[in-house]
């Protein structure tokens, strides 16, 4: 929900090395269903999604700050063989 | 009896979603940290994406 440029700010200080995505319209909790109206801002969430663009995982709330849950799931996908088309 | 009622309409709502796993991921457009945009879709059949909504978590907003 930070501006682009607050999102780079904050990436330089922490050094990541992923994709920082500023969701300042919103739409994005809006679209995941994660949208808190009374808030105005949306839940922490972490969504595990298949190269197939299918959720394979979920977590919500504040259990979603834990990562663990979602690198099993990366794991799992990362084994899984490619299905024949 | 009026004060449980009272707390039972208080009480946060834990968190959900209308999404569940086997769905398809509803697609996003968002700027990177150069204001470039980057699609969900971009990555469809070559990478698997964890999506972390981290709200208000050290940064302003």
């Amino acid at each position: 929900m930070d501006s682009f440029a607050a999102n780079k700010r904050f990436a330089q200080d922490i050094g990541v090395k992923f994709p920082l995505l500023s969701d300042w319209k919103r739409k994005a909790v809006r679209d995941y269903g994660i949208y808190n109206e009374e808030s105005g801002y949306g839940t922490r969430a972490t969504f595990v999604v298949d190269k197939d663009g299918k959720i394979q995982h979920i977590e919500l709330g504040k259990t979603a700050i834990d990562p663990t849950g979602a690198f099993q799931v990366c794991d799992l996908l990362q084994k899984k063989k490619p299905t024949k088309q | 009896m009026f004060a449980l009622s009272a707390f039972a309409q208080t009480a946060p709502k834990p968190p959900s979603t209308h999404l569940k796993v086997g769905d398809s991921a509803p697609e996003l457009v968002l700027n990177d940290t150069d204001g470039t945009a980057v699609k969900l879709s971009d990555f469809k059949g070559k990478k698997s994406v964890v999506l972390a909504f981290y709200v208000l978590a050290f940064t302003g907003g």
